[in-house]
């Protein structure tokens, strides 16, 4: 998906201060498993092989939003829910929290804190995460002129099973236009030609440390110790005390060594089948549109038939004739149903296809190398 | 990670009479430090104004209940002047700041303040006495002082203090306090481990960045670590064998103790549990990869059916219902799979589905 980036967005790379990301994970994991969200601060650099966007500073959005009004109201045709869930993953947009944002960024600025929402960041479990509002959420902030913004999504499970999950998104250009339009019709996409690997675009993410944080993570594990060759212990507890020998905290992080992958496969497997059915329902839908789109012109070609026969009576008996095209007014055709909803249930399928792709390759390598432990006759 | 160093626990000095009631309590306690919260802080320190030598802010956290045990999890900086005469910290954007912070995270009290120096002096006195005092400070319990050192060339290290009234009178102790050093550590919890990896991954580079790493990536460095750290061992093993190394009963007992930890099955066990759950995992993987294709596909009809005329419509519902047949049954096998069900009964399915596909 990366290398897609250079042709579709004039946005290299974006670059994440260590403090970001300590805030992310920290403000992440205390809301979870309600997804917490919050404003990213930063600026961006212009090169000349496209823009890098430094993210340096964030801040987190208060989690119940209590002008539920503003929220519904943008989201218009789509009736929400008003659960805890639903509250938090629309904050970024809400009136409140716009006004909260702009304060702030105001007082963040008298300290020197680059005063520039480049963005914002939401939690999530499982990649669970693509859905009407975070569509909605990313296009309030990338609908503005000259904007560079992303929207961060930081994956709480799959971080607690070893590597750091963050990505980073925006919506590409095309899905902006046709959303700006608003209509996901059949006809729009295939002018559009929008599939819907094309909603969203990675982009690479760079964790960048600055000069004092360097020279403190290097101070951390604290000062090496006095004498140049340590003294052997001279018990078990002895080992498991000495200030000297205590573990280094930063790495190595041994928990992607861990064999166990069933949960979160089966939690993936769950969230899968839920997007089957959601695509089921959507696939329901269509048809009953196209079924009662059928039913509607059946009736108005017999009303046309009527009329012709009507008409052709008329003539002969010399009478004025009737309109034919009368049934424009008599008869609506059903509105055909938004194909938003699908496009992004085909996105989180493979969002979905993909983490298992990438579950399965680790696990596997653990395996055979568990295996190869085990059984050390055959590992060769 | 807890500050090898000790401290003297001073016995608290009696305050003056007069001042006594409004004492805040003294008694010893132990702080705890979240890395965000220092990251914040040497964040803010290199962004301070040019011509001033150190910057102060608010430190946000948790306190038990009977108030011995702090934990600071995050902070603000507040901007303040100071200079030979006097110190002028902005108490308007404090209250402001604080306000907006306890919005977002309502669980956070007010527990202190830090500043960027390891300097104690009078005016730290003073802000010390305005951070514990009645009312909007943190009063009854004691403000923990948490200073970083971030000169150059110096070691950055933290300390933190709780302060006791002193003075002779009491508009003498309003600008003066008896710093009490208190124990602290820097802790972080099981899902900030994985940021603090790559953060330290990014230490020993010379642009002090690192690409984020796909998950293979990850494993294959902590394989290399764990054979690093193995070939070490191995290393002193085979020197104290060859009498090269002074040998520790402690380190064998030890060595011996994690050996122990391998278990002991069956070879055919093994094997056969080992077949099981790859083939489920394989199996579950390309059923995911099925279902994407499946939904893919279902789009693209569903979007390329009107182009055909009306005439094909009925035939595109059609295909459409046939489709969504086979993805329902993908998902029931999928389930199963997921569930460590027989694999070879699944394993029919994708076949069975592309045969109807084409």
């Amino acid at each position: 998906m990366a290398d897609t980036v250079p042709n579709t967005a004039p946005m290299r790379e974006v670059q994440i201060e260590a403090l970001v990301v300590m805030r992310v994970i920290k403000h992440s994991t205390s809301a979870f498993p309600t997804p917490a969200t919050g404003c990213l601060l930063g600026m961006d650099m212009a090169a000349s092989s496209g823009t890098q966007l430094q993210i340096t500073n964030c801040f987190p959005f208060p989690a119940a939003a209590p002008d539920q009004p503003s929220t519904q109201q943008d989201t218009g045709y789509y009736q929400q829910p008003t659960d805890a869930a639903t509250l938090a993953a629309g904050a970024p947009r809400a009136k409140s929290n716009v006004n909260y944002q702009n304060e702030m960024i105001k007082y963040l600025r008298e300290v020197n804190v680059d005063a520039q929402s480049v963005g914002w960041y939401i939690s999530t479990s499982m990649g669970n995460f693509v859905n009407l509002n975070f569509i909605e959420n990313q296009f309030f902030y990338q609908k503005a002129a000259d904007e560079k913004t992303v929207a961060l999504v930081f994956d709480v499970s799959r971080s607690s099973a070893g590597s750091l999950s963050l990505k980073a998104y925006r919506l590409s250009p095309s899905f902006m236009a046709s959303y700006r339009e608003g209509k996901f019709n059949t006809e729009n996409l295939q002018k559009s030609n929008l599939r819907y690997q094309d909603i969203l675009v990675e982009i690479p993410i760079q964790i960048h440390n600055s000069h004092l944080l360097t020279s403190f993570l290097h101070d951390l594990p604290q000062a090496p110790p006095k004498q140049t060759a340590l003294d052997f212990p001279s018990s078990l507890a002895d080992l498991s005390h000495d200030p000297n020998v205590s573990s280094n905290p930063l790495a190595p992080n041994l928990d992607h060594l861990d064999l166990s992958i069933d949960p979160f496969m089966e939690k993936t497997c769950d969230l899968l089948l839920d997007s089957i059915e959601a695509h089921q329902t959507e696939q329901n839908n269509a048809q009953y549109y196209q079924r009662s789109l059928a039913r509607e012109q059946a009736k108005i070609t017999a009303w046309q038939a009527k009329r012709k026969q009507e008409n052709q009576l008329r003539q002969q008996q010399k009478q004025p004739l009737l309109d034919e095209n009368e049934w424009q007014k008599l008869f609506k055709l059903p509105q055909e149903p938004s194909k938003l909803e699908s496009l992004l249930i085909g996105r989180q399928v493979e969002q979905y296809a993909r983490q298992v792709d990438g579950f399965s390759a680790v696990v596997s390598g653990k395996m055979f190398g568990a295996r190869g432990n085990l059984l050390p006759g055959e590992a060769q | 990670m807890a500050d090898p160093k000790s401290h003297l626990h001073l016995a608290r000095p009696l305050a003056p009479a007069a001042i006594s009631t409004s004492a805040p309590a003294t008694a010893p306690l132990s702080c705890t430090i979240l890395p965000q919260a220092l990251f914040s802080i040497l964040d803010h320190a290199s962004r301070r104004p040019a011509d001033q030598e150190r910057v102060i802010g608010t430190l946000l956290g948790t306190r038990s209940e009977d108030g011995t045990e702090v934990e600071v999890r995050n902070c603000y900086a507040v901007p303040h002047t100071e200079t030979a005469e006097q110190v002028e910290v902005d108490m308007d954007y404090q209250k402001a700041m604080l306000g907006l912070h306890l919005r977002a995270n309502p669980k956070e009290v007010l527990v202190g303040w830090y500043a960027t120096s390891s300097e104690l002096n009078t005016f730290s006195a003073l802000i010390q006495n305005f951070y514990s005092q009645q009312g909007e400070g943190t009063f009854p319990h004691p403000a923990v002082h948490l200073t970083v050192n971030t000169v150059a060339g110096q070691d950055i290290d933290a300390n933190t203090y709780i302060s006791a009234p002193i003075g002779v009178t009491a508009e003498r102790a309003a600008d003066s306090c008896l710093f009490i050093p208190v124990p602290h550590e820097i802790k972080y919890g099981e899902a900030e481990k994985s940021g603090l990896e790559v953060i330290a991954g990014a230490r020993e580079r010379e642009d002090r960045s690192l690409l984020m790493q796909t998950d293979v990536e990850t494993l294959e460095h902590a394989i290399e670590q764990v054979l690093e750290m193995l070939e070490r061992v191995s290393n002193y093993v085979s020197n104290v064998l060859d009498e090269e190394a002074e040998p520790s009963s402690a380190l064998g007992q030890f060595l011996m103790n994690t050996l122990s930890l391998a278990p002991k099955v069956d070879a055919e066990d093994i094997e056969r549990d080992f077949n099981n759950h790859i083939q489920d995992v394989l199996l579950v993987s390309y059923l995911a990869n099925t279902i994407r294709t499946q939904i893919d596909l279902s789009n693209r009809l569903a979007t390329a059916a009107l182009t055909m005329g009306t005439g094909n419509e009925g035939a595109s519902t059609d295909g459409q219902q046939k489709q969504d047949g086979q993805q329902r049954r993908g998902g029931d096998r999928s389930d199963r799979g997921g569930r460590g069900g027989r694999s070879d009964r699944g394993g029919r399915g994708p076949g069975a589905t592309f045969a109807d596909m084409s």
